[in-house]
């Protein structure tokens, strides 16, 4: 064990949660905001026939939120690894937790 | 015969992954020796997390709500988000078996304990009614028996797997579930989309039909298929996206997933893998929907009433559809069929004329989400009871072997009595899973959320809200229901908003109100900030570089 300085992980939790906040703000303006204003948003039609708001509600938001999973998981890597997170040590770590009782 | 066997042929493959797998150890049972891959976790987490609702019911409601019923859509994949991002990785860290377990430690109660454990059945038993009268409707039409004997039929197969295979089995079936399941959903829209469009690619093609249908309700005088708030306030459609949202972070069942995992990176992944296989079946229901809208409006509609095809015969003599010749002029016109939600995707591929294979196999798609959700429910059902109220309240001295029969009979009995009621249902599907779900939001979701983030959180708060928000989500259910009392036209299946509000509230007045926590739950909480690697201690925070588990 080595001990490190607060401020290098307090700064490694606030770059995560930093993300954290970005991705909740789109994932509420492609779900809550476009339910929001689903009436003036029917009035623009795509892809052939769909109303904004009907193809936000049934693919857009859905959509946004797998490639939302999906940057949160690689750019919770790439901080990881900044910050010289070992996954090898982790899965150590983890092994024994929760069997101790 | 040829469904028959495409069933029986896919229960024997889950039931063998089932014996193959058999658990022999507590560890194994309840959570699958942490060592499931996060794409197969993915899946897994898929099979659990679609039910009879999302399979057999979702299509039917978009089709007879048009955009009212996408709050089911965005709500049911947008609380992965919730999950992955706020509580999956820093329960894991937490490590502990189940969700019960986390709140009696990380509080230091066992009344929280017990209560989160009561919690955990009520919700988890009344999400299993749903299913097993789901399976009950399919192996009863399929074989063409009563739909009570079909129910009894499930309760015996959920019962053997989920008893004898734990965990464990459980995974590596869900994963075979999963891939029942999705291929038996696509196969007919895909099949759908070429006979309508021309397109192999449902997801890009019936946004055409969307808005032709616009055109032909407007003709009707009704109003259009994709006009919003048409059967309910906007309100109510945020509600209700609400209330799933939070119950999918909230529900013991899929939480429990995110402790199969190595680690919080793991956990990540998971949750990234899991919404993408979900939102494969839930980018498809709208399309389902939008096809078997189309077909009825312009191949079955118009039609003399005298010259309907075969398959109108079968469902409407169970009740399901109705076609009267109410003006009398011997053309069944559209406002003279009357179809209900729940036969939408059973009757489709019959409809559309898509061979008896194609049947027989969404016919197995239904069993696979009611069964696999079953599973994973009944799982939680025994760890609540088994390991947090048995072994870590009750008998902390039980061996390992009384540990694991009472929980294989826990199983036995809870989906007994879940199948008795399930005989009887005390509502639609649906509405019994929203149900579920609002329960689980005005509950769990204030409890972990304030649990994981915010150290001064103590046990009298959150058993206080804990309380509290089943007392006001339960309430409001029945006040809506049986009382018609609405607030802004949010009837029941939106409840949950208001047992969330009355959660934090009272979770965070109570906490404030009474002594922190100790030193060392606090440090724990503020350890779950950081990856494994890290650990907090006295105020500092120390890397394990060297892999030993001590200072």
């Amino acid at each position: 064990m080595k001990k490190i300085d607060k401020a290098v992980a307090d700064q490694y939790f606030r770059k995560k949660n930093r993300y954290k906040v970005i991705y909740f703000i789109i994932w509420f303006i492609v779900s809550y905001g476009c339910v929001l204003l689903a009436e003036p948003l029917s009035s623009i039609t795509i892809m052939g026939g769909f109303p904004f708001h009907y193809f936000m509600g049934a693919q857009g938001a859905v959509v946004s939120f797998i490639i939302l999973l999906f940057i949160n998981a690689k750019v919770g890597d790439m901080i990881d690894k900044k910050y010289g997170i070992d996954e090898e040590q982790n899965i150590k770590l983890s092994a024994g937790k929760s069997v101790d009782h | 015969m040829v469904s028959f066997s495409i069933i029986i042929a896919t229960f024997a493959l889950y039931i063998g992954i089932a014996i193959y797998n058999k658990a022999r150890a507590t560890s194994d049972f309840y959570v699958a020796s942490r060592g499931v891959p996060p794409v197969f976790n993915g899946m897994a987490i898929g099979a659990d997390w679609m039910s009879a609702a999302s399979f057999i019911g979702m299509a039917g409601t978009i089709m007879l709500l048009g955009y009212d019923g996408l709050a089911y859509i965005m709500g049911w994949t947008g609380g992965y988000l919730l999950l992955t991002f706020l509580l999956a990785p820093q329960l894991r860290k937490y490590g502990r078996y189940t969700v019960p377990e986390f709140i009696g430690d990380r509080f230091d109660s066992h009344t929280a304990r017990v209560i989160a454990a009561i919690c955990t059945i009520i919700i988890s038993f009344t999400y299993s009614i749903g299913q097993l009268s789901g399976s009950g409707v399919v192996i009863g039409r399929l074989f063409e028996i009563d739909a009570k004997l079909g129910t009894m039929i499930g309760v015996v197969l959920i019962a053997f797997y989920a008893a004898f295979g734990g965990m464990k089995g459980i995974t590596w079936t869900q994963v075979a579930q999963y891939l029942v399941l999705i291929i038996a959903y696509l196969i007919p829209v895909i099949f759908m989309s070429l006979q309508l469009t021309n397109s192999a690619l449902p997801w890009l093609s019936y946004g055409e039909l969307v808005g032709k249908m616009g055109e032909l309700d407007r003709e009707l005088g009704i109003s259009e298929y994709y006009a919003p708030f048409t059967n309910g306030t906007k309100w109510q459609f945020l509600a209700l996206m609400f209330t799933l949202m939070c119950g999918t972070a909230g529900l013991p069942h899929v939480i429990v997933r995110f402790y199969t995992v190595s680690t919080m990176k793991a956990a990540r992944w998971s949750g990234a893998w899991a919404l993408l296989f979900i939102g494969l079946l839930y980018l498809s229901a709208p399309a389902y929907a939008a096809f078997s809208r189309f077909i009825l409006m312009t191949k079955i509609a118009g039609s003399a009433i005298t010259d309907l095809p075969a398959w109108t015969k079968s469902w409407i003599d169970t009740g399901k559809l109705q076609l009267a010749d109410s003006n009398g002029d011997g053309v069944l016109q559209w406002s003279e069929l009357i179809i209900s939600n729940d036969i939408v995707v059973m009757a489709t591929p019959e409809i559309a004329n898509l061979g008896v294979f194609v049947i027989g196999l969404v016919a197995a798609g239904a069993m696979a989400a009611a069964l696999s959700t079953a599973g994973g429910l009944m799982i939680a059902i025994s760890s609540s009871f088994a390991h947090d109220i048995f072994y870590r309240v009750w008998k902390p001295n039980a061996t390992e072997k009384t540990r694991l029969s009472v929980a294989r009979w826990s199983i036995v009995i809870a989906t007994l009595f879940a199948g008795l009621i399930a005989l009887n249902p005390p509502g639609a599907i649906t509405q019994i899973v929203a149900w579920a779900f609002a329960l689980a939001t005005g509950t769990f979701f204030p409890a972990l959320v304030l649990g994981v983030w915010w150290q001064r959180s103590n046990a009298q708060g959150v058993i206080a809200g804990l309380l509290v928000g089943l007392a006001v989500t339960l309430g409001y259910i029945f006040a809506a229901k049986y009382g018609g009392f609405t607030i802004l036209g949010i009837i029941d299946t939106g409840a949950g908003v208001f047992g969330a509000a009355a959660a934090f509230l009272t979770n965070v007045i109570v906490s404030l109100a009474t002594p922190a926590p100790s030193q060392k739950i606090q440090e724990e909480v503020l350890d779950l900030r950081y990856p494994e690697q890290m650990v907090y201690k006295d105020g500092e925070v120390w890397m394990n570089e060297d892999g030993s588990t001590k200072a």
